[in-house]
């Protein structure tokens, strides 16, 4: 039983209790629909999560990542539904915009099977143009990195260019590339592409000399001494800039697929919000940030896996 | 015959402060199987001279020459220990030693590569740790590895950089031993030329068949040393005798003089 007490978190708990009460109480305002059902089972849902995580999960940093984020949502939805319809609140006239948790999560439900089309097609379209990034930027940033004369001019150069925003080459890249679809891949290239390239130029300068000087003197050619070598040393430093990458191809998707895309996550919010269709949107958003995480999540455990000879 | 022969070598070495002269006028040989230890504190340009050797310094003036054909860059000819760093982090232990090899000898299929790889680190004592990275080894595990490495590639030169400068005294003694184990090997082989550069007299002593003592700023030979203790050599035994005091006597005087101050701090700060 004292186990039992010392694994519940009470915060959490607690929070979620008062999302409940906050239910109950008389709502204000009512200019949009809302299904405060899927509130309610969004937060019973979370909340067998939270205690799933709570007496399952044995690492207590780990626990307590879990169980603070589903305390943060809980907290989150309170306010979200008190701003929305508990309180008759001055930005509530233009109730659109500031749809309430039901509403946006009753269309996330119904809209399921087209999100995952979006999410589908988005992801085929950030993971085309970050392959395209990754493997010429870092070619390129080895190449650079290694040969220290052109490499100063070119940092200056990269960073010029790389403090350019995707956003205006999307007309240049709509003209000269042949489908919509190749612009859109450009964006996510262009996106992507500067980050890793300062990153990798800078492992590549980082590199500890000695690394160097033990495979020099194993008579290592041009092209081992780079891949095998210099690559693998800077890997730390490239994930860096290769996460970056990732952030700034998902921040863009939107811009990416307001060319001439049908279908996307980025397309879908844009394409609500255009029409006025906030809550919709909203469920958007809120996808493109579960994805994220997701991704995150995933590329972390690439990162973990391929640096694991790296001492934590 | 002379393996190794180095003929007036001067080597300017430039940083912010400006240029200075870390080697002067340095001459000497080494003959092929000899064991030769290159002793001096710390800046006094011994790395230098073991750089200029692996091929990855080249001299302002002066030459090097093995095998009587000038040294114009690292050759696989030569096999080196460093003091860190020798091994590369991203490889296990036995990828490392399996990538000196494929450098060495190109016709080695990649199974032959592992098997020699296990082979040496049988040697070395490190059986079991084939799969371990750099980092979850000790230090002297790690530089056991290296020699594992440098002697799987069956050189005829090795090359050593203070390659024991990290390890505590007491895995040091078991290190300079297993070393000249294996260097000794069963008497029949070639025996290799090694050049082993360190600032631990009783280390330089007790492995070397000669020694070379190299002054400070610029570095100048100071004096060499004959070393005649029987091989094999244990340290127990060699420790005790006179002729040893005797010679670490000579070699310490020396060593303080030549070295006036500096070397006496460096010492006290270990």
């Amino acid at each position: 039983m004292k186990w039992i007490l010392k694994r519940l978190p009470i915060v959490p708990n607690a929070l979620f209790i008062a999302l409940l009460l906050t239910g109950l109480l008389p709502d204000k305002t009512y200019r949009i629909a809302d299904h405060p059902s899927y509130t309610v089972g969004l937060a019973i849902a979370l909340e067998v999560l939270l205690l799933a995580i709570s007496f399952l999960v044995k690492k207590e940093s780990l626990r307590h990542i879990f169980t603070d984020v589903l305390g943060i949502i809980f907290a989150f939805l309170i306010f979200w539904i008190l701003a929305t319809i508990k309180f008759d609140l001055p930005g509530n006239a233009k109730q659109a915009v500031f749809p309430p948790p039901g509403a946006v999560l009753e269309k996330f439900t119904m809209d399921f099977g087209q999100t995952l089309t979006n999410i589908k097609d988005s992801l085929a379209l950030i993971f085309h143009g970050y392959l395209i990034a990754v493997l010429t930027a870092i070619p390129l940033g080895l190449f650079l990195g290694w040969n220290v004369r052109i490499g100063a001019a070119a940092g200056y150069i990269a960073k010029f260019l790389g403090s350019i925003s995707p956003i205006v080459y999307i007309p240049y890249a709509i003209v000269l590339l042949p489908t919509f679809r190749a612009a859109s891949v450009f964006v996510i290239v262009i996106a992507s592409f500067w980050p890793i390239l300062a990153s990798t130029m800078s492992g590549v300068l980082n590199v500890e000399k000695r690394i160097i000087d033990s495979a020099k003197t194993l008579c290592v050619g041009r092209f081992t001494m780079l891949f095998r070598i210099i690559l693998p040393a800077s890997l730390p430093q490239i994930f860096i800039g290769c996460n970056q990458g990732l952030s700034i191809s998902f921040i863009l998707l939107v811009s990416a697929e307001m060319i001439g895309a049908r279908s996307g996550l980025g397309y879908f919010v844009n394409n609500y919000a255009n029409f006025g269709n906030y809550t919709t949107a909203l469920a958007g958003v809120i996808t493109i940030g579960i994805v994220v995480t997701v991704i995150t999540f995933l590329f972390n455990l690439l990162q973990r896996f391929l640096l694991r000879w790296k001492q934590a | 015959m002379n393996k190794i022969e180095i003929g007036n070598i001067q080597a300017e070495y430039t940083d912010k402060n400006g240029t200075f002269l870390a080697l002067k006028n340095v001459s000497f040989a080494v003959r092929e199987g000899e064991f030769v230890s290159i002793i001096g504190s710390s800046g006094c340009g011994k790395s230098t001279l073991l750089g200029i050797l692996q091929g990855i310094i080249s001299p302002t003036s002066g030459n090097a020459f093995i095998d009587g054909q000038p040294i114009t860059g690292p050759g696989t000819n030569r096999a080196a220990v460093f003091q860190h760093y020798s091994l590369f982090p991203w490889m296990t232990v036995r990828k490392n030693i399996a990538f000196g090899l494929k450098q060495a000898k190109k016709d080695l299929t990649r199974n032959e590569r592992y098997e020699t790889a296990n082979i040496f680190l049988k040697k070395v004592g490190l059986t079991g740790f084939e799969h371990k990275y750099p980092f979850q080894l000790s230090g002297g595990m790690q530089q056991r590895a290296a020699i594992a490495r440098a002697l799987a590639m069956d050189t005829d030169i090795l090359l050593m950089d203070e390659p024991f400068g990290a390890i505590d005294a007491k895995n040091r003694s078991n290190m300079q031993e297993l070393l000249l184990t294996l260097w000794e090997g069963d008497g029949r082989s070639k025996k290799k030329t090694v050049v082993f550069v360190t600032h631990d007299i009783d280390e330089a002593i007790f492995l070397s068949d000669r020694i070379i003592m190299l002054s400070n700023s610029p570095g100048q030979i100071a004096a060499e040393f004959d070393v005649h203790f029987p091989r094999p050599r244990i340290h127990s035994t060699i420790r005790e005798t006179g002729e040893y005091i005797n010679l670490r006597n000579k070699l310490m005087a020396l060593f303080y003089d030549e070295n006036t101050g500096v070397a006496a701090t460096e010492e006290y700060a270990i």
